[in-house]
């Protein structure tokens, strides 16, 4: 298969478009957004009172009233910190319900984007773009919208009522406050302007570490086969000690972070203290409001540390937003017309040429008409176009020039009628989708009965094992799951093929990986899954092919041979010459 | 070993840095216990009396307070966490030792994953121990020093609050307990969502093969949805678990407030230490919290400290055997009478120094098992496998392969480009014949910089016939005198194996080679073939006659 085109990554929205696709996301949630955003103001607020509430027993104590007064404001502080839990929790359960609802719409239309995305489109950015898209980017938007965004906004809420707070006590403790604003802003811009680049780096480091212990750790048996022990440490020793490297500098990027930070938290509260000391001497403010005031800065450290301190976890949100949008924003595939209801297996391939790259064709000119169904084997070295041309039958890609048709329409990735198409395409390429057996074999036939899916699991001869399974078919199988072999996946995948019931089906080496001892196994049930469709195999194994209908062999692009078995044999060709090293003959009889 | 022991080691490996960071921790909180105790004593002295001298002096203290406790806190975290970071290096390399030792046996029982996250999410937590000890360390300072300041500013003031809190947080527990709980099991079924995600786009291609894109979109909306229900019950849990944190510790504020006002009028106190109470009740709140953090990180990191453990102190596979083979070696192998487990009995097997031997397994686990004893990654139950007359269990294994090297049909690439896999362990030799005669060397003209391509994610990023070719070069390059090459061309199309047979002739022509294997173009070019059945040889000859004289053998390869 050619790799060598260049990475065309997946698009990445604008920063315009991301704002402009975040409200509308909001829009259906604006009510439960704006309730839940005042109730949360009128929570802060409450919260608020207590510095003045404090404020006012201490100008009651430096007034000299009796020990009773004390009583009354004590009492509206227990008041205010029972509106105060009562406000978070119910405006802290609003926010979260508009949040998650936005988030799951995006995750769903970026999941319904995605896989309507072209494969070749996909195959083009590489899959890994895709795959971090929604592992990556999905996990840290959510761990933002879930923890980062209710305690960034609790604590701007909190900052932007003190500062309202202590201009009510009086401007001019409002206006020293602001002395530490310019500290805090340059803090952030010198801890962006090194984290970013840094954090960037760290993730990159620690992937290399991941990837070298599974290489390494994971891959013990064949280190050890090569006596690379020594040289497999070293390199295990070297990633690590680089992700550590970049971690202890991120620590002293922190450090000195919040360092600088404490320089603002004292310039502030200085400030402050020295403005109530003036205030109180030229008779403006009580002492009380003074030291309501102090209270007041003092505990701002903490919100205005979390603030800060999210600025880098809501930058990588940003980006990762953008690249899911990017997704979901594509338009899906048009259906340029009505899907034609399959009308028989009949394939007809006249002067079809592909090339991947221009220049490069892969495939010429091949005329091909295979019969309803008839069962046909592709045999022929790597490289000489039988993916290719499986791929072009499967509609994965379009001819570059001549026709293709199967069942008289050209076949589209995008013909899916209801749940199945014309030609179903099995690679030998397996995954087991996580969750129960039956979950898996029903995305190809939503609608099967537990007794169609055991049919379908006894045709490919997988019904034994699938019924041994702890749960049966409801045991749940994949990554974190009860793990299949090689070759149950792979008759897993021939079930679901049953399933969907095309009436044409392409096996492109559905048997490769199942290692000698299973292949023939898996060759039975490819047989049984292809019986009564018409079917296009590309073997591997001569004994597959020899059992079709007739065999075509290319060589570099072109068709050389197309025959029977027999036939070919005795015609004494390529094919032939291929037989007979597999069957009976010496390297050195040929 | 035990996970204790992990545990100690971490702990007594990095003492110097961890006594360091504790130390510092306690200075940083004393200097966030004395802010407002330096607030309280401005109020007093300056703001109340307008003593400017004495505001002056005070600000200067507040300056040296916010110094001391910037700079301990600063670099007790970064002691702390290069604490953590070269503890968890250090497991981590000692965990990779052990894995790769040519002995064995860590991996035992251990899916490949399950060991990679264990040697990089487990050390992490192991070595996290440091950060959670010096938190630790430095909320018991804190509260230490809040209480020494509280009890100094008033008796019963200082003691309402220091036996008051404990009660408070744990009734703010006890009250958020259940919903807590409640949130983990919601926020698992939330998480289940992303996962479903990830899995379905990893199986983006199967899907599109059968055309299930709608039955997948369907299906995750619905997953999708169900996530949203469980996440907002569990927000919702965890929002009323933070407001009756809120009304909690709310509520004891007022009665500090109550209780130090009084104090305050009746003139127990002053103004300025009732603000410094009030100020301090509040700050020893984070301490707690601090501890139950820590304790926590501690749980965590003693449970993965038990999995890096079963690791370390797993027992080797083969035990005992340090010689080496006689020199010159001539790469003769000899089984006597093997039998290991199920599915070897009374094996009998010879292959003379130079000769190409086939072996044809019915019993997929009889080849295991015969490349298993053969690169001695096991001993046999009963009986002798010999190199050259000596038997494999009197050698270091190292040794052995040295000698001996087994190519596993699932064998892998590392990361690095297509040259340096094969090239790794060729020490210096050319590669070339290697690639030619496995055809690697199509594999790396289809590559966009041809050999010199980088093999991302372990060489996934080939096809599986590619990978087989590449891994097949680097185990040709390798030279051994005995090589054993397990189902080395499955994935590969019957005209490349047909040339790779050939190649892998030419290029061992003198040395051993045992090819376990089905595919008849390899047999073909062997220069005799066995057949193992019920774990014993039933058959031997050339390809061509067993193929002819036993429907057994025919059944098999054909």
């Amino acid at each position: 298969m050619a790799t060598t085109h260049e990475r065309e990554l997946l698009p990445t929205a604008s920063a315009a478009r991301t704002g402009a696709a975040v409200r509308a996301l909001a829009r259906p949630h604006r009510r439960t957004l704006a309730a839940g955003f005042l109730t949360l103001v009128a929570a802060t607020a409450a919260g608020l009172l207590t510095a003045p509430v404090l404020g006012r027993v201490i100008d009651l104590v430096a007034g000299g009233a009796p020990a009773s007064a004390i009583t009354a404001p004590a009492g509206w502080l227990a008041v205010i910190a029972v509106v105060q839990g009562v406000a978070t929790a119910y405006g802290l359960g609003l926010v979260a319900r508009a949040g998650e609802g936005m988030l799951a719409t995006l995750r769903e239309r970026f999941v319904d984007r995605a896989l309507r995305l072209p494969l070749e489109r996909v195959e083009r950015a590489g899959s890994g773009d895709l795959t971090s898209r929604v592992t990556n980017d999905v996990t840290v938007i959510t761990t933002v919208v879930r923890e980062a965004v209710p305690a960034l906004g609790r604590s701007l809420l909190t900052i932007a009522l003190t500062l309202v707070a202590l201009a009510v006590l009086d401007w001019r403790f409002l206006l020293v406050a602001l002395l530490a604003v310019p500290v805090q802003a340059h803090t952030v811009r010198w801890y962006v302007r090194r984290a970013v680049p840094l954090y960037a780096a760290q993730r990159v480091a620690i992937g290399a570490q991941q990837q070298e212990l599974l290489g390494s750790v994971g891959g013990a048996s064949t280190v050890r086969a090569f006596r690379l022990e020594d040289e497999h440490a070293e390199r295990v020793g070297r990633r690590s000690l680089a992700a550590v490297e970049l971690a202890l500098k991120g620590v002293r990027l922190v450090t000195r972070f919040y360092s600088r930070l404490n320089l603002a938290e004292f310039v502030g509260l200085a400030a402050v203290l020295a403005a109530g000391f003036l205030l109180v001497r030229n008779g403006s403010v009580s002492i009380g409001t003074a030291s309501a005031a102090a209270l007041y800065f003092h505990n701002l450290f903490g919100p205005i540390n979390v603030a800060l301190g999210l600025v880098d976890d809501a930058q990588s949100a940003l980006a990762g937003l953008a690249r899911l949008i990017g997704v979901a924003d594509t338009a899906p595939v048009p259906s340029e017309r009505p899907a034609e209801p399959a009308r028989d297996g009949t394939i007809r391939v006249e002067g079809v040429g592909y090339s991947y790259r221009p220049g490069h064709p892969v495939l010429h000119d091949i005329d091909l008409h295979i019969a309803e169904k008839e069962r046909v084997a592709l045999v022929g070295a790597s490289g000489a176009g039988k993916t290719t041309l499986a791929r072009l039958i499967a509609g994965i890609h379009a001819p570059d020039t001549g026709t293709l048709t199967v069942g008289g329409a050209e076949p589209r990735p995008d013909d899916a009628a209801g749940s199945g198409r014309r030609v179903a395409l099995v690679t030998q390429e397996v995954h087991v989708f996580t969750g129960p057996l039956a979950d898996d074999l029903r995305l190809a036939r939503p609608e099967a009965t537990d007794e169609e899916l055991r049919e379908a699991l006894e045709r490919v001869g997988a019904l034994r094992w699938a019924r041994a399974l702890p749960q049966g078919l409801d045991t749940v199988v994949g990554e974190s799951g009860h793990r299949l072999t090689a070759a149950q996946a792979q008759q897993l995948a021939l079930a679901r093929l049953v399933l969907a019931d095309p009436p044409v089906v392409v096996l492109d080496e559905a048997t490769a990986e199942a290692g000698s001892a299973g292949a023939r196994e898996l060759e039975s049930a490819a047989d049984a899954a292809a019986e009564g469709r018409t079917a296009l195999i590309v073997a591997h194994r001569l004994t597959q092919a020899a059992t079709a209908d007739r065999i075509i062999t290319l060589d570099a692009g072109r068709v050389v041979e197309s025959g029977p078995h027999r036939e070919l044999v005795e015609a004494g060709g390529r094919y032939a010459e291929l037989w007979r090293a597999w069957s009976d003959g010496r390297r050195d009889d040929l | 070993m035990r996970g204790r022991d992990v545990m100690r080691r971490t702990v007594a490996g990095q003492w110097r840095s961890a006594a360091g960071s504790a130390v510092l921790g306690a200075g940083h909180q004393t200097g966030e216990v004395l802010v407002p105790v330096v607030i309280g004593v401005v109020i007093d002295e300056a703001i109340r009396t307008g003593d400017g001298s004495a505001l002056v002096r005070w600000t200067i203290v507040l300056a040296l307070v916010f110094t001391g406790l910037s700079l301990s806190y600063r670099f007790c975290f970064r002691l702390a966490e290069r604490a953590s970071e070269r503890a968890a290096h250090a497991l981590r390399m000692e965990l990779t030792r052990r894995t790769l030792d040519p002995r064995g046996g860590a991996e035992a029982g251990r899916l490949p994953g399950e060991l990679a996250s264990v040697a990089s999410g487990d050390t992490k937590r192991v070595g996290a121990v440091h950060v959670a000890l010096a938190a630790g360390a430095t909320a018991l300072a804190g509260m230490l020093a809040g209480g020494v300041a509280l009890l100094a500013v008033s008796v019963p003031l200082g003691l309402l609050v220091l036996l008051g809190i404990p009660p408070v947080l744990g009734l703010a527990h006890l009250l958020g307990k259940p919903l807590e709980r409640h949130s983990g099991a919601e926020q698992e079924r939330a998480a289940h969502a992303s996962g479903v995600a990830a899995d379905l786009i990893a199986g983006l291609r199967v899907l599109k093969g059968l055309g299930a894109e709608r039955a997948a979109v369907e299906r995750y909306r619905r997953t999708s949805r169900d996530s949203l229900a469980a996440t907002v019950r569990a927000a919702r849990a965890q929002a009323w678990h933070d407001g009756v944190m809120l009304m909690v510790t709310g509520a004891f504020i007022a009665v500090v407030a109550l209780v130090g006002g009084r104090l305050a009028v009746s003139g127990d106190i002053t103004v300025g230490q009732l603000v410094a109470a009030v100020g301090l009740a509040q700050f020893l709140l984070t301490p707690l919290s601090i501890l139950a953090w820590a304790n926590g990180e501690f749980a965590q990191g003693r449970a993965s400290a038990a999995r890096v453990a079963a690791v370390l102190g797993a027992p080797p596979a083969v035990a005992g055997g340090e010689g080496g083979p006689p020199r010159p070696v001539r790469g003769g192998i000899r089984l006597v009478d093997v039998a290991h487990g199920d599915a070897l009995r009374k094996l009998n097997l010879e292959a003379a120094p130079g000769e190409m031997l086939g072996v044809v397994t019915t019993d997929p686990a009889a080849a295991t098992a015969l490349l298993r004893l053969l690169g001695r990654s096991a001993d046999p139950d009963s009986g002798t496998v010999e190199l050259d007359g000596t038997p494999l269990s009197a050698l270091d294994p190292a040794e052995v392969r040295r000698t001996v090297l087994v190519a596993d049909h699932d064998a892998d690439l590392f990361e690095g480009t297509l040259l340096e896999n094969v090239a790794a362990p060729a020490a210096g030799r050319p590669v070339e014949p290697a690639m030619a005669a496995a055809s690697a060397d199509e594999v790396a003209a289809d590559l966009p910089h041809g050999a010199g391509t980088v093999l991302t994610e372990r060489g996934r990023s080939l096809s599986g016939g590619q990978r087989q070719r590449v891994a097949l070069a680097r185990a040709l390059a390798a030279a051994a005198p005995v090589l054993v090459l397990h189902d080395p061309t499955t994935a590969v199309d019957a005209v490349t194996e047909a040339r790779i047979a050939a190649g892998l002739r030419a290029v061992r022509a003198g040395r051993t080679t045992i090819v376990v294997a089905t595919g008849p173009a390899l047999l073909a070019a062997a220069d005799r073939v066995v057949l193992v059945e019920g774990g014993a040889v039933t058959a031997e000859g050339v390809h061509a006659r067993l193929v002819h004289e036993y429907p057994a053998y025919r059944a098999a390869v054909l």
